[in-house]
């Protein structure tokens, strides 16, 4: 118990070391704004991933490491499709997440907003045309926010969700 | 090496009828021609005889149409004593579509032989699960996307079609279907439980949601492009994919590769190593819900990815590989940053590990849970970390070396028991044993260029194999050279293709609730498993 503590005192606070990032290259829309007035405190997201190279994931998973901690703006991840609020989607959309993708969409209550995250999600990247990839997210779902990169820091996806909910509790300080 | 040929000359005493083809010296392998009707006999002999013990490394077929009117099919075996590869090929010629299976007595073989049936529509006599493997059922009949007549771009019809999952039927015999979207973060993939009361009687995996046909993508590009792509086989293994890619290449086309950049490429697959298995020993400890270990781990792993990410401007170590060497410098200065840093996070390390091994809750969850033995871990060529953990020596850093560790002896972690406790132990030493190579790699690497330019384009119809010891465990590219400097066939294999089919086994007799935890002390990738 001893050792336990004494590690974590001399760890400290690790939260927010990490270098803030520029404003996200893909504006948000006011209608997105719009949209997720209502999560501006609390945003439940359900992550789907479907056909990522998983590069994509493992950011996500690092908004939730100690360091960047996004439970600290609201931000947390729903087990369930039935429980979010947000979709974020990762990958190239393959012919067999698509049907998957759809069911999840479906499952997701309204109003819900749908993030396409990293450059696969948004425009296939590599994937491009292979016959086994039926077209970037927006080709089946509505998209209402993008998020660049391949994969995108966490630092990229934090500002760009705080710029979505032009939340003051999100801006980075 | 006198002593690959006797292996090679004990075979062809053995077997009169087969024929030792290729030879040029810098193919690291053996390989021979064999009758169709001979494969079962001659791959039995590989697999059982005491002295070879050969071990199914990799199976791949192509399609040699236009040119020739054939299919090839190539069996790739390790032998344990000595590490020599050995490939054995048949050729199906004109219209003949059939190959033997070999799976009864290889049990390996399984998935191979049926991804082999999707891709090109060859049919393994005598395979005894004959279910599509990589094409779900909607996908329309007759689709075979690697042969050479199938295009690309091809837009898939679909049709109506269902996968019968292997069923156990009895009174109080519950069926529990998960996924393929998981409650976490985690790639799509779909596992068929059946339990009588608590314990797990069966699962069966399917697998191959995120099937985005990167074979097939590899020969609409270039050799010296494609990296891009073999970065993108699996995210996290980055840098594990692109160095077995650029090593076949480089074989292909001759070129020699400087001593600094084998020293950087070293350096790059053990800071991808670091940072996975420290995110890795953490994840485990979550699923056990010990949150505290888990944030200490997520902590230390995010230090060594900003490391990356001031060091080459990537956290997952993009952009660096190219053919013929890294695109990317470490001056003195970085190097020895990265040494101080790393020190650093060794005593972290250190620390964190005696709290999660003093820890007797924990301790009580991770041992005999999941235990793959090591009979099962070799049945089904197992490696890697698993294989590793169950008592399977084997690492290619040591037993095939390349980039510098020629000049980096490893040690190698091995544990027996096949828990998931074994599982974490390894990834523990191997984080100290990649620190302590990083460290003498800073100390050691010499001067000179960064890169060799490739001179030729490469013979059509050449072919090579490549392996690397990712942080997963080996990962085989066979890349094939086509017209013009593009590419005809590139076999790509993660380790979590051969590694997935055993966690089948390792989780017979436990509970669904250890399930998570077993599945992520595997921590497979779905993504370089799907392709
Ligand atoms: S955008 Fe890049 S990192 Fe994300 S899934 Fe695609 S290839 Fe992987």
């Amino acid at each position: 118990m001893f050792r336990i503590i004494k590690k974590s005192l001399k760890i400290g606070v690790v939260t927010g070391r990490y270098q803030r990032a520029e404003r996200p290259t893909i504006p948000v829309t006011p209608e997105a704004t719009e949209r997720s007035r209502l999560f501006k405190r609390s945003l439940a997201i359900r992550e789907v991933d479907t056909g990522s190279c998983n590069a994509c994931e493992m950011e996500m998973n690092a908004l939730l490491n100690p360091v960047y901690d996004a439970e600290r703006f609201g931000i947390h991840i729903a087990a369930s499709p039935r429980h979010a609020d947000a979709l974020v989607v990762t990958g190239p959309v393959t012919i067999n997440m698509e049907g998957a993708l759809k069911d999840v969409y479906k499952q997701t209550p309204d109003p819900k907003i749908v993030i396409a995250l990293g450059d696969c999600a948004i425009n296939c990247g590599l994937f491009k045309g292979s016959y086994a990839v039926t077209g970037p997210v927006d080709r089946h779902v509505p998209v209402d926010m993008s998020i660049s990169g391949c994969p995108p820091r966490p630092a990229e996806i934090l500002a760009a969700l705080s710029e979505l909910r032009e939340d003051d509790a999100t801006a980075e300080r | 090496m006198p002593e690959t040929r006797s292996y090679d000359n004990a075979l062809k005493m053995a077997f009169p009828s087969i024929v030792q083809v290729g030879g040029t010296p810098h193919r690291a392998y053996s390989r021979f021609l064999v009758p169709k009707d001979l494969l079962s006999t001659i791959t039995r002999y590989l697999h059982t005889q005491p002295d070879l013990r050969g071990r199914l490394t990799l199976l791949w077929a192509s399609d040699h149409r236009p040119t020739r009117e054939a299919y090839e099919i190539h069996y790739l075996f390790t032998l344990e004593a000595s590490h020599h590869w050995v490939v054995l090929s048949i050729e199906l010629a004109d219209t003949d579509r059939l190959f033997p299976s070999i799976t009864s007595h290889i049990h390996a073989a399984q998935w191979y032989e049926r991804e082999i049936r999707d891709m090109f529509g060859l049919i393994p006599e005598g395979h005894p699960d004959l279910r599509r493997l990589v094409r779900h059922e909607h996908w329309p009949q007759g689709t075979h996307p690697l042969k050479k007549d199938f295009h690309w771009n091809h837009v898939l019809e679909r049709q109506q079609g269902e996968y019968r999952f292997r069923h156990i039927e009895g009174e109080g015999v519950f069926e529990v279907p998960v996924g393929p979207i998981h409650a976490g973060i985690i790639e799509p993939g779909h596992f068929r439980f059946f339990v009588a009361g608590e314990p797990i009687m069966q699962l069966e995996l399917r697998h191959f949601w995120k099937h985005r046909g990167v074979e097939k993508l590899f020969e609409q590009l270039t050799l010296i492009d494609a990296v891009l792509l073999a970065e993108r086989v699996s995210g996290d293994t980055t840098v594990g994919h692109a160095l077995a890619y650029c090593q076949a290449v480089e074989t292909l086309l001759d070129i020699q590769v400087p001593r600094r950049a084998k020293y950087l490429r070293s350096l790059f697959l053990e800071l991808e190593r670091l940072y996975n298995h420290l995110g890795d020993i953490g994840a485990m400890c979550n699923d056990t819900a010990y949150s505290l270990a888990h944030a200490h781990c997520g902590r230390m792993k995010e230090r060594v990815m900003q490391l990356n990410d001031r060091l080459v401007g990537s956290r997952f170590l993009r952009g660096v590989m190219q053919v013929g060497g890294v695109s990317w410098d470490v001056d003195r200065k970085e190097l020895s940053n990265i040494a101080q840093e790393l020190t650093d996070i060794q005593k972290d390390f250190s620390e964190v590990g005696a709290i999660i091994f003093a820890n007797a809750s924990l301790t009580d969850r991770l041992e005999t849970t999941g235990v793959l033995t090591e009979q099962i871990a070799w049945d089904h060529a197992v490696m890697g970390v698993v294989g590793r953990a169950s008592g399977r020596d084997c690492d290619l850093r040591r037993d095939r070396p390349f980039a510098a560790y020629d000049e980096l002896p490893v040690n190698v972690a091995l544990y027996r028991y096949g828990d998931v406790r074994a599982r974490l132990r390894v990834r523990g030493d191997e984080i100290h044993e990649s620190i302590r190579l990083i460290r003498e790699i800073c100390s050691r690497i010499p001067d000179g260029p960064l890169a060799s330019e490739p001179s030729k384009l490469g013979t059509p119809g050449d072919w090579t194999l490549a392996a690397v010891e990712g942080w997963r465990g080996e990962i085989l590219y066979m890349v094939m050279a086509g017209e013009d400097g593009r590419i005809q066939r590139c076999k790509v294999r993660d380790p979590s293709f051969v590694n997935w089919p055993a966690i089948q086994w390792a989780v017979l007799g436990n509970i669904i609730p250890d399930f998570p935890l077993i599945n992520k002390s595997f921590n497979l990738s779905y993504a370089g498993n799907d392709l």
